[in-house]
């Protein structure tokens, strides 16, 4: 494929053109142009939250339905409740890794790199959506125009964003129940697991439906991985972002001097703030212990067995008793 | 002497003209001993011998003359003896009011003559010839005969001497029961044992004198004599085992210088579960003492003496027995915690003796007291402990059939160790069932949910999954016990309660070591979550049991329409194209 349809927009090196759309080659056919979509960054991102999501739903609503026959064959399938908590935290902190991950390099692109904030959420937004909606059932003529991430595309990262806050922080309550309610009364425990549960279920649900529709059934969109879209995609879906590209209004490169000088401040902050996060993680993580390792199970008491029922009315008065002699011969 | 016989007479020759012709008829009359003897003896008891009549046996006597009033006339009198040929000297007198105050005298219906019993015609004619006893035992042997004609035979009577095996020295009637001055039977009970003692004046067997002896100085009542071991008739083997057993009083001092009392009482082992029962109409008669102690060295007398270094031992060695009946129980203690530090050499646990007991066993679980008093002779700890705990005081106070006794939790022969890994990974099951029958808890107001909200926990989660991985699963989570106590458990009202609220930290902190005050809050107290009881649980559960429809319902409604609006543009296309 690769080699039928010339790539548009290859990575030359430059950063921003990578990033944010390429021109279109004109000598390449447009229909068969593919647009730069996602650099590694974030398809790494992406393999990282992927990876950890599946993982934590996998193991986590087997727990959370553990007495369905279901739920029971799921976890000892998988090596019993144990080895389920273990992958599950495993893959927990793969996700809050990748929370640090996205963290650090958003605040690059839009500190230092300046990018063009095209995830942030609009009215216009909640207007395509009801556009959408409206044309899919013929009560409007048109789809609507969307940008470089789409109504759909901005729900679902927010909710992500959304849900791995309520996620990390009610399962940082779960991980570390004794030093929470050092500071928060024991309710919030229960609670938080109740938090867990549900928006996990909201979660899974939510991709089963909105992004498996999105990515997978309505067109399978390889984007994520492969970096690249193809241009009917980017017409359906990205129409106001194909016109920036092919209008040729690419982002001007941010001056060099000035980038120099924000990363001399990124990096200090971001090294300082990462690593507290990561010292924090490492806390999470560890702290506690009470809730999985194992009490020692009481020692067994040795016992003498007393008078039994049928000899206990029989005690020698004194010592002498056992002193007679009497016959042993019968 | 032979003088005075002659002098005697002399003097009274014609009385004794009229005896011999009053002889003669008798003697005649004597022709048919024949006859006499195979009468049919009468039925006679030897209890009561003075039903006997003479008119049974002998012939009729001459009316109007004593047919012996010539012998007593002589033998009245005498003083003297006849020497026999041993040596033995016979003596010749007859003390006649002897004689009328025995049996055969005026006691009798018709007063015996004294030819009645000396029979011997030929002997007895007078002038008497000398007896032709060599000495005074054949003599009297002799005379003994004669008692069979009216009585029944010795072999009847008194087979018990006739076992004898040195036959030379057996007893005849007269050696027991005298001769002239025979008394009734029943006086002759009044103090069997010194009867028998006339005779058995030393008991030669030394291996046994001693218990002999002791037996003997047991026999305290008119039932306990002689006979009630060496009766006329052999005894069946058991009876010789309770004959001897329920009359020794010493113990037997073992190896260890333990002491064992061999005394049994055979009423406890007839009114013990192996006496006379009645199980479902039937029947059951006691068990005989071989029934249990089948080993051919039980079965004779004497049996050899005990083994054993000391009564832990015996104990043990015994145990085997009951197998022989129970064997399913038999197989069910090998699986169970006692029989296992049995073998791992802990000699004093226990075995079937020890809980059941040996000849008195009686129901274990009747009342069911009995079991806590039976499992807290070993265990007293704790049958203290449970005896305080909400169980115990309610099983003490009125026989509580609901509550559980130590074997309801332990299991009863193949008792399970309760520290181990099984024990506690079902104990939730085994609490829960008691906990979540309705039935039951209803009585006393307790909840029965606890087992749900105990599983919808960490915890009970943990345990739930951990029993389904493998029996054997160690698991560190809490149980039932670990928060309400074992043998303690007191209800949550209780202000000793583990469980109680200003106790409930110090119980988390057995395993949360670190746990702060709010931390026991995080433990729902079996509740479900409501608006009174953690509301913030309810309310994150009711947040999302309305956010995930909405949301994942307002997916599913935007997809359906755009899958429908490509299906439509699609085929619109179609269409076009056609």
């Amino acid at each position: 494929m690769q080699e039928t349809m010339p790539r548009t927009g290859q990575d030359t090196g430059h950063e921003l053109v990578a990033q944010h759309g390429a021109a279109v080659e004109q000598t390449a056919p447009a229909r068969q142009a593919e647009y730069h979509r996602f650099d590694l960054w974030q398809r790494v991102d992406h393999i990282m939250l992927l990876s950890s999501f599946t993982v934590l739903g996998l193991t986590g609503l087997p727990q959370m339905f553990s007495t369905q026959p279901w739920a029971t064959w799921m976890i000892l399938t998988m090596g019993g409740i144990e080895t389920v908590r273990i992958i599950h935290r495993v893959a927990a902190t793969v996700l809050m890794l990748g929370a640090i991950y996205h963290g650090g390099i958003t605040t690059y692109k839009v500190f230092v790199r300046r990018v063009r904030l095209t995830m942030l959420p609009g009215w216009q937004d909640v207007k395509d959506a009801f556009q959408a909606f409206a044309y899919n059932l013929g009560l409007y003529k048109h789809e609507p125009r969307m940008g470089q991430y789409n109504f759909a595309e901005k729900a679902e990262y927010w909710a992500v964003i959304w849900g791995s806050a309520v996620m990390i922080m009610t399962g940082f309550m779960l991980w570390n129940p004794i030093t929470t309610t050092l500071f928060l009364p024991g309710e919030i425990i229960p609670a938080a697991k109740a938090a867990h549960g549900g928006e996990a279920l909201l979660a899974v649900l939510s991709i089963i439906t909105w992004h498996v529709y999105h990515v997978h059934v309505k067109r399978f969109n390889k984007s994520m991985f492969t970096g690249y879209l193809a241009r009917e995609a980017m017409e359906e879906e990205h129409i106001l972002e194909l016109e920036r590209i092919e209008a040729g209004r690419r982002q001007i490169p941010p001056d060099p001097q000035a980038v120099r000088r924000r990363t001399m401040v990124f990096v200090p902050v971001a090294v300082v703030i990462s690593v507290s996060l990561l010292v924090g993680l490492y806390f999470f993580v560890t702290h506690e212990h009470t809730a999985i390792e194992t009490i020692q199970p009481p020692t067994t008491e040795q016992l003498q067995a007393a008078n039994p029922p049928g000899e206990q009315s029989f005690t020698p008065a004194t010592n002498q008793a056992l002193d007679q002699p009497v016959g042993i011969t019968w | 002497m032979k003088q005075s016989v002659q002098q005697i007479f002399q003097r009274s020759l014609p009385f004794l003209a009229c005896l011999l012709a009053a002889g003669l008829v008798v003697v005649l009359l004597n022709g048919l001993p024949a006859l006499a003897q195979e009468q049919p003896s009468a039925p006679v008891s030897e209890q009561t011998p003075q039903a006997v009549t003479p008119q049974d046996a002998l012939p009729a006597q001459m009316p109007g003359a004593a047919t012996d009033s010539a012998c007593k006339l002589c033998h009245a009198d005498l003083t003297g003896t006849l020497a026999l040929p041993s040596g033995d000297e016979l003596t010749l007198g007859v003390d006649l009011s002897a004689l009328d105050a025995s049996v055969h005298g005026q006691h009798a219906a018709q007063q015996l003559a004294c030819t009645d019993c000396h029979a011997d015609r030929q002997r007895y004619q007078y002038p008497h010839q000398p007896p032709p006893a060599q000495n005074l035992q054949e003599y009297r042997a002799d005379v003994a005969q004669n008692c069979e004609r009216c009585h029944v035979s010795s072999e009847l009577h008194n087979p018990g001497h006739l076992q004898a095996q040195d036959k030379t020295n057996l007893p005849n009637c007269v050696d027991c029961h005298g001769s002239h001055e025979v008394e009734p039977a029943a006086a002759m009970y009044a103090a069997p044992i010194a009867f028998c003692r006339t005779c058995h004046q030393t008991f030669e067997d030394p291996a046994l004198a001693a218990v002999h002896t002791e037996v003997v100085a047991s026999l305290d009542s008119p039932e306990h004599n002689c006979t009630t071991c060496h009766s006329d008739t052999v005894q069946p083997v058991d009876a010789q085992c309770k004959n001897c057993h329920s009359l020794l009083t010493s113990w037997v001092t073992l190896e260890s210088g333990e002491v064992i009392d061999p005394h049994v009482t055979p009423a406890h082992i007839d009114a013990s579960v192996h006496g006379f029962r009645d199980v479902d109409g039937k029947q059951y008669t006691p068990l005989a003492c071989t029934d249990c102690h089948r080993n051919q060295q039980y079965t004779h007398y004497p049996h050899p003496p005990l083994e054993v270094a000391n009564r832990r031992e015996l104990t043990l060695q015994r145990e085997a027995i009951c197998q022989n009946c129970h064997s399913n129980i038999f197989d069910q203690t090998r699986d169970g915690i006692h029989n296992h530090a049995l073998q791992e050499g802990n000699k004093q646990a226990a075995t079937c003796f020890d809980c059941h007991g040996s000849h008195e066993i009686q129901p274990p679980d009747v009342p069911r007291e009995r079991v806590v008093a039976t499992c807290g002779s070993c265990h007293e700890d704790i049958k203290e402990q449970y005896v305080t705990s909400v169980h115990g005081a309610a099983l003490l106070a009125d026989d509580n059939p609901d509550v559980p006794v130590c074997t309801d939790c332990h299991g009863v022969h193949d008792i399970v160790q309760a520290t181990s890994n099984e024990f506690r990974l079902a104990s939730t099951e085994m609490c829960g069932k008691c906990h979540s029958d309705v039935n039951i808890m209803d009585k006393y107001n307790i909840s029965t949910n606890v087992m749900e909200t105990y599983v919808a926990d960490f915890h009970g989660t943990t345990n739930v999954l951990f029993a389904r991985e493998s029996a054997h699963q160690e698991i560190n989570t809490a149980v039932c016990y670990d928060c309400h106590g074992v043998h303690n458990i007191l209800p949550a009202t209780d202000e000793n309660s583990q469980i109680m609220k200003a106790n409930l930290l110090t119980t988390c902190q057995q395993c949360h070591p670190n746990a702060s005050e709010n931390f026991s809050a995080a433990w729902m107290s079996h509740y479900e979550p409501s608006v009174e009881h953690y509301p913030l649980v309810y309310f994150v559960n009711l947040f999302y049991r309305i956010v995930i429809p909405l949301t994942v319902g307002g997916f599913a409604l935007f997809i359906a329409s755009d899958v429908y609006r490509r299906l439509w543009n699609r085929l619109r296309r179609r269409k076009g194209q056609s």
